[in-house]
């Protein structure tokens, strides 16, 4: 190379340098694959949220977005993992409402499920459905409630999991209803979805990306949506709240955290890569197919959120006194 | 029967494109490898290949990881009956004889009748898809906790016949295996029991460990203590294909075997593990001579082998049909479905027919192929068994370890094995049989779940194991068969089949 060419190329490479560093930190980030950790087994639903989310950072990004499972635990594993990642953006990790549960349910966690993490943002919101078996003569919520009320304790419900959010939101229903209705747990949701079919367990707060196509070819009876507005899945289907327990909410959700320390440049950077991806056609698509609905929120929103999570089901585990040690 | 017709004309019409013929073959391939791979099943390589899919048609992507399902059930076979590590989980019962033939020189024979008894099996199960699928998946949603609680107590009882030698010691070996599968938590209470704080416990012992443990690192360290040489007499590798007469020995054990394996396989939760099992103990059970079993009965191999292949075949029913998966690998296939914006469900079969009708008629066509790659493979298997085994028992246990690592990236599973195989080796030198063990440790968490859940439901009423039809035809049948073995005239006669 000519010795101008060479002073040229240096002059360049040194203003690049003394550049503002944030700016570079920003510009030059992703420079290498990013590790999304699910924690949880491939093929579930949330892992198939997240390889939507990561096939589509990768378009943006123009890196590969690598989809680390590591299951086990109810999920505490692979969150544990990612809390001791290191904090520079190329390892996050994919939580879903069990995370604000985690604390109350186990004696000990391996991480801290507020101060080891700094969100970035939550995906996805998405209401559970009460489904009944045809068998049931219950056609509402209320006649539910009645009937619960005319035979304490021997009506049952079953839930994919102790401690899950078709556990949970069954019990808070149990405490503002104020009803006896005894939970039926088993492993996983088609087990669970399986006794409900089979008419061995009348009914379940379902997720409804399982049981909705169930209820649309006639196989169950959806009495109600738990979030506080219907889902445009099935919109005749009211709410909880609006028959007859009022004031009653709850809805799963599934966000996006990197380890606590990770640039803000780059929690920004995610935070906007991701809300583009929220709004793009096919994906709005596709998730409301599955009653998801997109949020996208800002990463203080998110940190909120999971604050308040954790006190609220923080009450009911509480009460119900649902542990997993 | 014109409906049928009909559909399964659609379902060959999809199935018989080249792509779609291609993805059969790959599938099916790389299945069978995978399958001979001790440790790295279909679940490790089909959550590799999720993303792989997203870009693939739907019903060529489903078709692709269905052949490596059921491929990986031919492959399993080949290093249970080589080297006696199950390459699958449900080819642990093939290790007992198979391997005892592959020592007698008649490994060709052994990975013969399997290939051909898996073949039969899996056309017939097949058919069985095709014809009966809904009323069959309606059959899998009578099956309450009650039901479950009563096959797996018949399967216990059971399991002392998969007993070769002392029946206190295949007795004690059955509660250890119940005892190791306590560890994990409890599904009602949430309660963590023998973690002793490993979170990688929570879930319990990973199946893959035990196994693999126990009949293939247990096998490594006994050969070695016996300074290296095995038993395999390679001069006398008597002929590839199995005589008239093995045929005539287990073309029957191959029918029963199809049948068990179609109908346990319908059911969520372990049907085609269950079902070779359910098979050994059958065939051992009905054999004119039972001690010729665990030495080389080659009705040991054919019928287990004919049995998980149809209940690998019958376990696509509850996801087809109703979008409910029976084993982890359904599991993984519903979500490659949802992958491509399929909504699993009971509409699949209607709004769909040539996403069901196709992978019906590709599961022939995986068949056939499967049949037409194995059969030549098996001279290559053998020679394979004559290589030096210093050279051999490397690649073995790297193998199993890569394997065991694969199922969740975690150290503590390839620590397990090492465990068990430790454990395995003790239990060779106290004369004790690793197989009920795998029975109690498969049935017995299964077992407590079901009987707990069947008493909360009907309210902590006990009879409702009698009054329940199904329940009480197996609780009947378990009875009979203790006291096949409590009756001291039958006890007697035991003792003197057993007396080797």
């Amino acid at each position: 190379m000519s010795s101008l060419l060479r002073f040229v190329s240096l002059a360049l490479m040194a203003a690049a340098l003394i550049g503002s560093p944030g700016d570079s930190l920003a510009q030059s980030y992703p420079h290498k694959p990013i590790h999304l950790i699910v924690p949880y087994a491939p093929g579930g639903g949330m892992d198939i949220l997240a390889r939507l989310i990561g096939q589509k950072l990768h378009e943006s990004l123009k890196q590969p977005v690598i989809i680390d499972n590591r299951p086990g635990a109810g999920g505490t594993i692979g969150t544990g993992i990612a809390a001791k990642a290191a904090p520079d953006g190329y390892t996050i990790v994919m939580v879903i409402s069990a995370h604000a549960t985690n604390p109350s349910l186990y004696k000990k966690l391996p991480y801290d499920a507020v101060k080891d993490f700094a969100p970035i943002t939550q995906v996805v919101s998405f209401p559970f459905l009460l489904v009944v078996n045809p068998s049931l003569p219950a056609k509402s919520v209320t006649e539910l409630i009645a009937l619960a009320k005319s035979k304490p304790g021997r009506l049952n419900f079953s839930s994919s999991g102790t401690g899950g959010g078709t556990h949970l939101s069954g019990e808070l229903f149990k405490t503002m209803a104020g009803v006896d209705m005894v939970h039926v747990a088993y492993k996983g949701s088609a087990p669970a979805l399986t006794a409900l079919l089979g008419g061995e367990v009348p009914m379940m707060f379902s997720d409804p990306l399982v049981t909705l196509p169930q209820v649309k070819a006639g196989k169950i009876r959806a009495l109600a949506w738990t979030s506080a507005k219907r889902s445009p899945q099935l919109s005749e289907v009211p709410t909880v709240a609006e028959s007859g327990v009022p004031g009653y909410e709850v809805n799963g959700w599934q966000g996006i955290l990197a380890p606590a320390g990770t640039p803000r440049e780059i929690i920004d950077k995610l935070n906007a890569e991701i809300l583009k991806v929220l709004q793009m056609a096919d994906v709005k698509e596709r998730l409301s197919s599955q009653a998801m609905e997109p949020v996208g929120s800002s990463p203080e929103q998110f940190a909120a959120l999971i604050q308040a999570e954790i006190v609220k089901w923080g009450k009911v585990i509480k009460d119900c006194g649902a542990r997993i040690d | 029967m014109m409906d049928i017709l009909n559909n399964l004309t659609l379902g060959f019409g999809v199935a018989l494109t080249p792509m779609n013929l291609l993805y059969c073959l790959f599938g099916v391939t790389l299945g069978t490898l995978i399958g001979v791979l001790p440790g790295i099943g279909p679940i490790a390589t089909i959550a590799m290949l999720l993303p792989v899919t997203f870009g693939l048609p739907a019903v060529g992507a489903l078709i692709m990881l269905a052949g490596i399902y059921y491929g990986a059930q031919y492959g399993g076979s080949t290093t249970a009956i080589l080297i006696n590590i199950p390459g699958e989980a449900s080819a642990a019962v093939t290790c007992l004889d198979g391997y005892a033939m592959a020592r007698q020189g008649r490994a060709g024979p052994a990975l013969a009748i399997a290939a051909m008894g898996s073949f039969f099996a899996g056309c017939v199960a097949t058919i069985i898809v095709a014809l009966f699928a809904p009323p069959l998946a309606e059959v899998a949603l009578k099956f309450w906790a009650a039901e479950y609680f009563s096959l797996m107590l018949l399967g216990l009882v059971s399991a002392t016949v998969l007993a070769r030698g002392s029946l206190l010691k295949a007795i004690a070996m059955v509660i250890l295996g119940l005892l190791l599968g306590l560890v994990g938590t409890d599904v009602t209470s949430g309660t963590l029991r023998f973690t002793f704080g490993i979170a990688e416990f929570s879930d319990g012992i990973g199946f893959v460990a035990v196994a693999m443990g126990l009949f293939g690192f247990a096998e490594v360290i006994v050969n070695l203590t016996q300074g290296g040489k095995r038993e395999v007499l390679t001069s006398k590798i008597s002929g590839l294909m199995p005589t008239r007469a093995d045929l005539k020995t287990s073309w029957k054990a191959v029918l029963r075997g199809t049948g068990l394996g179609s109908l346990l396989g319908i059911l969520p939760g372990g049907g085609a593990l269950l079902s070779s099992f359910a098979s050994y103990t059958l065939e051992k059970r009905l054999a004119a001579v039972p001690s010729r079993f665990g030495k080389g009965a080659i009705e040991g191999v054919a019928g287990p082998e004919a049995a998980n292949n149809a209940g690998a075949q019958t376990s696509f029913i509850p996801m087809l049909t109703l979008g409910i998966p029976s084993n982890a690998v359904m599991a993984l296939m519903l979500g490659a479905m949802m992958i491509q914006g399929i909504a699993p469900g009971p509409q699949v079969i209607d709004k769909l027919p040539q996403l069901f009708w196709g992978m019906i008629a590709s599961m022939w066509m995986g068949n056939i192929m499967l049949l037409v790659i194995n059969l030549p493979l098996i001279g290559i298997w053998v020679r394979m068994l004559t290589m030096p085994y210093q050279m051999l028992y490397p690649a073995i246990l790297l193998f199993c370890c890569i394997g065991a690592y694969s199922i969740n990236y975690s150290s503590v599973d390839v620590l397990s094995t090492a465990g068990f195989g430790l454990l395995g080796y003790i239990f060779y030198i106290l004369d004790c049989e690793p197989a009920p063990l795998l029975l109690g440790f498969i049935l017995g968490p299964m077992m407590e779940e079901s009987l707990r859940r069947a008493m909360l439901i009907s309210q902590g009423d006990p009879t409702v194991f009698f009054t329940r039809p199904i329940s009480l035809a197996m609780l009947i049948g378990a009875a009979l068969l203790l006291l096949l073995v409590i009756v001291p005239a039958a006890r007697k006669k035991r003792e003197e089949v057993f007396r080797e």
